[in-house]
């Protein structure tokens, strides 16, 4: 089922379908419309927080903190006292991820309840795309943290002597953490919005909204959980054994 | 972040990319069209009924304890909140496959 492109995503192929072509070409692909749908909604979504940002820098006070301000730092302590609650003490280092990660789901999750917009979660690349991203980062930070070998010795688990069978599942449970991450993403956003088209087509106008406003309670959930995972990942390379 | 944490990182988001060559996808044999919506179906039927019980059984513990000490409610109900997305996300692994496979 080809659903047809949003109006955004053909203001790019129409005028700048050159530079999609050009950047699909450097993984030797090619495509008469080569910007999808989530590549120009993860674009938006990334040029908004930039401007959200952009407004609120100057607007930051110590003395006359505005609504704005309040709004952010209601964000800024909740990202911060689950990293405090998650990792412990070395936590800091990590929060400009953590914070990163979850208002960037946040806002892919909700910017597909505005109608003209489609969230990227949607897509299956998006949400991979943000699990490897975090399969990355919890590594590279485990071996930052640890050294190589003592991180690759955390596989071996507690008891030296049940290493051969602890490697295998300790691998595939790592292997799996990207896995879940994606597909929970992208299956409760994909499910959203097809039980919300579905019940639209089945009852009167209105009465889809209700299950809209379960999906933006499930956007919420999801990208709180995104950003939870990843702090229990990076709090779990991260431990040192004292 | 260092510069040398960048690089690294970027080195192995790169290396990841690798894991999206496509493979060509084999058809199945006309025959047997009918077998693959009903059990679509009925699979996610029964993942659905056993993640509803799972939960569930995992909300009646989060009540009853909070019930009993209320002053782990927040302790509580960080740990109800993270077993019932984990929950869920079992029911949607079975969708996820449905979406994937039924026409």
């Amino acid at each position: 089922m080809h659903e047809p492109e949003l109006w955004l995503t053909k203001i790019f192929n129409d005028h700048l379908a050159s530079l999609g072509n050009s950047l699909l070409g450097l993984v030797g692909l090619h495509n008469d419309r080569p910007w999808a749908d989530y590549i120009v909604m993860q674009i938006l979504v990334a040029a908004i927080i930039l401007l959200v940002f952009a407004l609120l820098r100057p607007r930051l006070s110590v003395s006359k903190p505005g609504k704005f301000q309040h709004i952010f730092e209601l964000i800024y302590d909740f990202v911060q006292g689950q990293t405090k609650e998650q990792v412990g003490h070395g936590g800091h280092h990590y929060f400009a991820y953590f914070g990163t990660i979850f208002i960037f789901v946040l806002f892919m999750n909700l910017i597909g309840v505005i109608p003209g917009f489609e969230s990227p979660t949607m897509s299956a690349p998006v949400p991979l795309g943000c699990a490897l991203a975090t399969f990355c980062y919890y590594n590279i930070v485990g071996v930052q943290a640890n050294g190589i070998v003592k991180y690759l010795a955390h596989f071996a688990g507690p008891i030296w002597w049940m290493a051969p069978l602890m490697i295998p599942i300790e691998i595939v449970s790592h292997l799996a953490r990207p896995l879940s991450l994606t597909l929970r993403l992208y299956a409760n956003m994909y499910a959203g919005e097809q039980v919300t088209m579905t019940f639209l087509g089945l009852t009167y106008f209105l009465v889809p909204a209700v299950f809209m406003g379960l999906h933006v309670f499930v956007s919420l959930l999801q990208a709180y959980i995104f950003m939870l995972l990843t702090m229990l990942y990076v709090a779990g390379a991260t431990a040192h054994d004292h | 972040m260092t510069k040398k944490f960048v690089v690294l990182l970027f080195l192995l988001l790169c290396a990841t990319s690798m894991l999206c060559a496509q493979t060509p996808a084999g058809t199945a044999p006309a025959a047997a069209d009918w077998a693959v919506p009903v059990s679509a179906g009925f699979a996610m039927a029964i993942a659905s009924g056993l993640c509803g019980l799972a939960q569930a059984k995992a909300i009646a513990a989060c009540a009853e304890g909070m019930a009993r000490n209320p002053g782990s409610a927040d302790n509580i109900k960080f740990a109800l909140l993270l077993g019932l997305i984990l929950i869920e996300s079992l029911a949607l692994y079975t969708l996820v496959i449905i979406i994937l496979k039924v026409k």
